[in-house]
């Protein structure tokens, strides 16, 4: 098992990077929804691209992930805009329908299956953080400190 | 009869003797209207030079772009002094569940320079300074040639934007809105909200502004790489006397990631619902709305 140490610092730090997104992120979420999602929340999907749209006010991304019991879900989860994503490194040919991605995302306060995208892991190792949340210095800043595994409750 | 404009181009008076009603009709409305236009003449290289020196040393907005780091929501610390009809509408207001700018909308003055996320970028050349919010795709035309305002300006989004320098301070000035921008007109008192609501917009009061609605906004550098604005309102519909905002800071980016980018907005499966007043997601038909 490879719980180290640097796991668990890497996961504190997470942890402090989801609490200030949570105290001070009233900058990004501008177009956002504030109700909808549960920011306390994060709930990792493994699931196939269905849909992947690069486009503004939002980027969504459509996964259909293969429950327990045998049956497909199709998950909606919106991410933060094109322009905000682009300056934190993400591009629109990094995600492809058919490839097999991890998600961490915000689930719905209702449970539908719908969410807020915070983390894509995908297929090679590149890691897309959403800087929905983040403060004007962090946006300005670039993408710093990525988690290099999911960090939220595995969906089944 | 007054002449002719001097801009009418020759052959008009050509079409006019061959019969072209139109052009007839044309320039008929046009001496009538007593307006001499006087044909526009590009500045000489040699005074357009000058014109360009004239602005190259005044306060550096123009490097990079500007990131806002100030809460979207103003807080009116101070409660502003409500005309009857506004007090009235607060009376009966009730608060936002959800983000009211979450489809292709433009927000328009005053409330589109409030959104962070996304970076604005100044441009200047001799008589305008332009500013391109990208959060909105939109550019503001500010007029730094000593013009007045228009008598009667059509209703904008941006409304009608005129500038001096007031030492290192830029002072816009602007009027002529259309009636449905959107206008934070106050906050309600926390004592009324829920408990850790972690909306941004909790208790932020959003309403029509008036008719006359005219924005002061002083910008200028606290440092180098920090812009502060601050907004007075004037709106006697909305408040007895004008009130003036906490100002609001935006932080310099030279990267290349902070440069500014387009913002085409196609995609409007975010709508809010009129029946709930809470933002929806239409992820099943993805034409809703367009």
């Amino acid at each position: 098992m490879k719980h180290s140490n640097s796991t668990g610092k890497m996961q504190l730090k997470n942890l402090l990077v989801v609490i200030v997104a949570l105290c001070c992120g009233s900058i990004a979420y501008a177009h956002h929804s504030f109700a909808l999602f549960d920011r306390s929340k994060l709930t990792t999907l493994s699931g196939t691209v269905r849909e992947w749209k690069w486009a503004n006010p939002h980027t969504w991304l459509t996964v259909v992930v293969r429950k327990a019991d045998g049956t497909d879900e199709e998950w909606a989860l919106v991410g933060s805009s094109p322009n905000m994503t682009a300056r934190w490194g993400w591009n629109a040919a990094d995600i492809k329908v058919g490839d097999k991605v991890m998600v961490d995302i915000h689930p719905a306060r209702d449970g539908k299956t719908i969410g807020e995208l915070h983390t894509v892991f995908l297929p090679g190792g590149k890691v897309l953080a959403d800087p929905g949340g983040q403060t004007g210095e962090a946006l300005a800043g670039g993408a710093t400190n990525l988690p290099t595994q999911p960090q939220g409750e595995l969906y089944k | 009869m007054k002449p002719a404009p001097a801009n009418v181009p020759r052959n008009g008076a050509v079409s006019v003797l061959g019969g072209c009603v139109g052009t007839l009709i044309a320039l008929i409305l046009t001496a009538q209207s007593g307006i001499a236009h006087a044909a526009a003449v590009p500045q000489s290289k040699e005074e357009n030079a000058r014109a360009w020196r004239a602005i190259a040393s005044v306060p550096d907005f123009w490097q990079g772009t500007w990131q806002s780091v100030s809460p979207i929501a103003d807080d009116f610390p101070t409660p502003p002094e409500y005309t009857p009809s506004a007090l009235e509408y607060i009376k009966h207001y009730k608060p936002v569940e959800d983000s009211p700018f979450a489809n292709c909308k433009p927000l328009g003055l005053p409330f589109v320079m409030n959104i962070g996320g996304m970076p604005m970028k100044f441009f200047q050349s001799p008589g305008m300074i332009a500013l391109y919010i990208e959060s909105s795709g939109m550019t503001r035309f500010i007029h730094t040639d000593g013009r007045e305002h228009s008598e009667r300006p059509n209703p904008t989004y941006l409304g009608e934007s005129i500038a001096h320098w007031d030492g290192d301070t830029l002072v816009v000035d602007s009027t002529g809105f259309a009636q449905d921008t959107l206008f934070q007109m106050g906050k309600l008192d926390k004592a009324t909200l829920a408990q850790g609501d972690p909306s941004p917009l909790s208790g932020v009061i959003f309403g029509q502004h008036g008719p006359n609605l005219r924005l002061v906004e002083r910008m200028r550098l606290v440092d180098v790489n920090t812009l502060e604005l601050q907004t007075t309102i004037y709106d006697d519909s909305v408040f007895k006397r004008p009130y003036s905002l906490a100002p609001r800071r935006y932080i310099r980016g030279i990267e290349r990631r902070n440069e500014p980018q387009e913002w085409a907005c196609t995609d409007n499966r975010d709508y809010l619902d009129p029946t709930t007043g809470k933002l929806e997601y239409n992820v099943k038909d993805k034409a809703q709305g367009r």
